[in-house]
This record gives structure tokens, sequence and C-alpha cells, in this order.
């Protein structure tokens, strides 16, 4: 995504009529898994293509920082929706989602050590061979560490991006929740990331409980997330940002007001 | 590839304990903060329960506001299959103890007489008719198409 994009959104079916009315919409992500590589697309979605509105493939399932090799099905469906949807580029986490044949149903948080950093880089590398465009790689959100951390997050990210050769996809919500829940500045995550890698950023609301800071993409964005978006802005501005949205939808309005914040805190056109 | 701490064992090994530790009601590996991953277990089944809630609809409206509250009990040493999956095994448990929600019985019959799901492995189309009777509630395939025949 050389070009800027501007503000865009998660696409679901949930929302795709509201999606569709959008009227400076240039860019939707779309879970990879959700989409059939050769059968119908999910209907809204042809029409938003038809309109020239580009739709990037997000992976979930791919278990890229499980020690064992990807699944050739799983990449070879990720290829085929890219190339499907004419994608200019696809995306994935630096995660694990299932281990010892058991699915954990969520992205789970790898150690920050060598040997997980070799795990990704070889899983990334797979996927890469069978894939038409670049890949960027989504940092998650985590509630909890592994105990046995050799790396920052600054530098176990910057090493799987350097040695694989892919971008980054930043989360500003997880950055937002990881610090909160660490007890650290999530500023000086930025200033320590390889910002002119980033592809894209995800924009997602949270809630607290019990003392943890939980990424639900089911609340509201909250007002220190948005300012991370200025803060991430100033330092260099990303060519796509976009709203992520799981689940208890708002009424459409509510939305809108959002993707309009998002964009006021980066500074790009309003696509309401 | 670098050498694992001593006594610790691979990533591999590592990340099947704490699956296990997540999905299956195995003890929390060492070293990790117990609160935290209790947190996250608890996130977890309350995000299933959400993704199941939309594959099963009436499943999860006939519990109302202790849907995700009866699914994260149900699921708790229970490994996610899927949302379709789960909400099917949940479904059938209840209707063996007869608790399932009499809303949800239409759409289980549905499903049963649409799919052939033996349990353990992905629900496939039926290729012949079916009839299929459930917690009161009945509904017949033909050539794909399901007709729901009574209502409890």
């Amino acid at each position: 995504m050389a070009d800027p994009y501007g503000v865009g959104v998660g696409w679901r079916p949930e929302i795709a009529g509201f999606v569709a009315e959008l009227p400076g919409l240039r860019f939707v992500e779309v879970v990879a898994e959700s989409v059939h590589a050769h059968g119908e697309l999910p209907p809204g979605l042809q029409e938003l293509l038809d309109r020239g509105v580009t739709v990037i493939p997000h992976g979930v399932r791919l278990s890229l920082g499980g020690a064992d090799p990807v699944d050739p099905a799983r990449v070879e469906h990720f290829a085929a929706v890219a190339a499907r949807l004419e994608a200019p580029l696809v995306s994935e986490h630096i995660a694990f989602v299932r281990a010892g044949g058991i699915e954990a149903g969520h992205l789970l948080p790898l150690p920050r050590t060598r040997e997980a950093v070799d795990a990704v880089v070889a899983n990334v590398r797979r996927v890469q061979a069978s894939l038409p465009v670049p890949i960027a790689l989504e940092p998650i959100a985590a509630l909890f560490d592994w105990p046995d951390d050799e790396l920052t997050e600054a530098q176990f990210l910057t090493e799987i991006l350097d040695r694989s050769g892919a971008r980054l996809l930043l989360d500003v919500a997880n950055v937002y929740a990881n610090a909160r829940n660490r007890g650290t500045d999530p500023a000086e995550l930025l200033d320590h990331l390889p910002l002119e890698r980033v592809a894209y950023v995800h924009v997602a609301g949270g809630a607290e409980h019990q003392g943890l800071y939980h990424d639900t993409h089911t609340d509201a964005v909250p007002e220190p997330v948005l300012d991370l978006v200025t803060a991430l802005c100033e330092r260099q501005r990303p060519p796509a940002l976009m709203l992520e949205r799981d689940g208890d939808y708002p009424p459409a309005a509510a939305l809108a007001a959002e993707l309009d914040a998002i964009a006021k805190a980066s500074g790009y056109p309003s696509v309401t | 590839m670098t050498a694992p701490p001593a006594g610790a064992g691979g990533l591999g090994e590592r990340q099947a304990a704490l699956v296990a530790a997540l999905t299956a009601g195995r003890p929390v590996p060492e070293g990790f903060d117990g609160f935290r991953f209790e947190a996250a277990r608890v996130a977890l089944l309350r995000k299933r329960a959400g993704e199941v809630a939309r594959q099963w609809p009436m499943l999860a409206a006939g519990f109302g506001d202790r849907w995700k509250r009866e699914f994260a009990a149900w699921a708790a040493a229970r490994p996610a299959q899927g949302s379709l999956r789960d909400g099917w095994d949940l479904a059938r448990d209840l209707t063996r103890r007869g608790g399932l929600p009499s809303v949800a019985a239409a759409e289980l019959a549905e499903r049963e007489a649409a799919w052939h799901y033996d349990g353990a492995s992905a629900p496939r189309s039926r290729r012949g008719p079916a009839l299929r009777v459930t917690s009161g509630a009945a509904a017949l395939q033909v050539a794909g198409r399901v007709w729901l025949l009574r209502r409890p």
C-alpha cells in the first residue's frame, strides 16, 4: 500500500450495509479464513471490489508462531484468497493459535526468545514462498507474558521483521493494552519500532476488567488509543489506518463517529 | 536454533503445555503469573461464547444474559473445535440432559436434518433426505432444502 489509503474499516458481515454506504472508503480488511478461495464472495464484498475499494486479507489461524511448520493447506488458501481479491498485501499475527493438536481459539503470545524468533521467521518464509504479494505482521495484545523473555518487545519485533523482510501491521490498541498492563510507556515502544515499515494500522476498543485492560474489539475506542494514533502520526504517519470492531456493533452513527475520530487523530480525510 | 533454557523443554512442548492449561483445565505452567493467566483463560472462553452465539443465535438467546457464563462453564475443559461444532456439541449435550432451551430446538433440528455430524469431525451435507426430531422440534430435509415441520 504505497499510496495513502487513509481511513478504512475491518469488513464484517454484520456491518456490511454500513460499510457499503461509506462514500470516501478506499480500503477494508477481511478475515482471510472467512473468504472462500474459489466460491462466492460474502455478500457486499464483491460490490466493494467493483467500486475499486482495496480488500486486504487478514489471516487469524495460520499460527505463524507455532513451533511446527505452518499447515500447507492453510497457506494455499491464504494465497488463493489474496489472488482472488487482487490484494496488494496480506497480514497475519506474530502469535500461535494451536499446539499439540489442540486449538486455543485465540491468538497467544510467544516467549520473546531467539528460539521463538527462529520459529516465526521460518514460518513467515514458508508463507512468503507461496504468496503473490508481501505480508505484514501484527504484534498482538497479550494478557500475560512468558517468564523467560530474552528480548525487549522492540528487539523481538525488529528481529523478526529484519530477518523475514515482512512489513509491520501495527495495532495501536495492542500497543496501548500491553503498555498499560505491563506498566510501561506506549510512546516509548513507538520510538523503538521501525515505523517506516508500517504497512497499515489497526485501531480498536477495549475495556478494563479486574485491573487488566482487555483488547475486546467490542467496546468503543478509548481516548488514549486515539492519542496514541496522533503520537504515531507525529513520528511517521502510516499510509492507512482502520477501525477493528468484532461484535456488540453500535448504531451506524456511533461507528461513523469512531471512523471520524481516527481521521481526526491521524489528519486523514473523513470517509463518512 | 538457539538452545532452550535448561530444563524448560522446547518451544513446541511448552506451547502445548500452555494451550492445555488454557483449554483443558491443566495446571498453569511454571513461572507464569497465575492471575493474568486466569484472566486470559476466562477472556478466551467469553470470546468463544461470542463466536458460538453468532453461529447458534437461538441457542445463545435461550440463555439470555446467562449465555456467556453457561457456555464458559461447559467449555472450560473442552478445547475449541470451531464455533459450529462447539455449539452443536453443547446443544446435543443439553438435549441429552433435557436442558435444551425450547427456542433453540428448531435451530438444532434443522441442522441435524441438513448435515451429517459425527461429533468428531467437520459436519458434512447429507446426501439423502432426512427427518430429525429433537426436543419437540421436527425438521425435514430433501435435496438440500429444509422444512421445519414442528416447533416445540
